[in-house]
């Protein structure tokens, strides 16, 4: 699930709003940080963490796989961008909560309920996110300041 | 770009098919791999591979970000999933080219050449795996073998 947001006029501290962030991903005990890329695109800043689920999951459909933040722009105009990957997300039927395996591979599937599910974690993450934001910013948050871009 | 396929009744080697397509990921220069999982799920081999980007890109919007494939089930009934992450994918205008950010983000935009770079990966891999998948299979490849599943 990519999750794109665009904030203007916040005066906020992205190197601490990055390196809290980054906190937030290793404190999740099945994640692992994998990756972290940090440096300017075209003169811009751009920060990047990836995490990944370092254990075999006990359920496979839905479950987290990895996740991605990047913080990219300057303080006053910025872009976080949060992506969250799942398994075989597309063999589930949302409506009916089950999934289309039969056969061998219908074990992998099961119910939803358990593990960390990648549609909890991101708005978990997502949540927490705007909590860190209010946190090292200057100016006052407001949904004003805010633009939200889905695909 | 999630990709999930389901084989039936190819007779597939795919500890053999793994390791193929590991090499293929090691064998790009922009990438490196940052985890590997192994094991079962419920009985069921599970075998699952990330790579990411190994550098800061020169262009960001459209360039591939990460890269996970991974392979479940038994020889004669298996599912294969391949994603490929696109930093800022959402900001993309198909029907211009262009993106919908203008200020200091604007930069980080670019040209839509590196975009095509994440999308022709993808295609690419994709061909590459259905060599492969042909190469590890002991009974002759057919359509009729194969379900693709999409979002």
């Amino acid at each position: 699930m990519p999750f794109v947001r665009r904030y203007k006029d916040m005066n906020t501290d992205l190197e601490a709003l990055y390196k809290d962030i980054a906190k937030e991903l290793q404190n999740e005990k099945e994640l692992n940080i994998g990756k972290e890329l940090k440096g300017d695109v075209n003169g811009v800043p751009f920060m990047s963490v990836t995490a990944h689920r370092d254990t075999i999951p006990k359920l496979v459909t839905g479950t987290l796989r990895e996740v991605t933040v990047t913080i990219t722009g300057e303080k006053n105009d910025y872009l976080i961008e949060m992506h969250t990957g799942a398994w075989f997300s597309n063999l589930a039927l949302p409506y009916m909560g089950a999934t289309i395996l039969v056969g061998p591979l219908a074990g992998l599937a099961a119910a939803g309920a358990t593990g960390l599910m990648a549609a909890q974690y991101g708005r978990k993450l997502k949540a927490k996110i705007k909590e860190l934001v209010k946190k090292y910013s200057k100016a006052e948050y407001s949904d004003e300041k805010v633009e939200t871009f889905t695909e | 770009m999630v990709l999930t396929r389901r084989y039936k009744d190819l007779g597939t080697d795919l500890k053999g098919l793994y390791k193929d397509i590991k090499k293929e990921l090691q064998q790009d220069k922009d990438l490196s791999i940052i985890s590997e999982t192994h094991g079962s799920i419920n009985d069921v081999p599970f075998n699952s591979i990330i790579a990411a980007r190994a550098s800061v890109p020169r262009f960001i919007t459209g360039t591939l970000r990460e890269v996970s494939v991974t392979i479940t089930g038994v020889p004669d009934d298996w599912l294969l999933e391949v994603h490929t992450g696109i930093w800022f994918g959402n900001l993309v205008l198909p029907s211009a080219g262009g993106f919908l950010i203008a200020g200091p983000v604007g930069a980080v935009a670019g040209a839509g050449t590196t975009m095509v770079f994440a999308r022709e990966y993808g295609r690419k891999l994709k061909n590459r795996i259905k060599e492969l998948v042909k190469k590890r299979s002991d009974k002759a490849y057919s359509e009729e073998k194969v379900e693709t599943f999409i979002d």
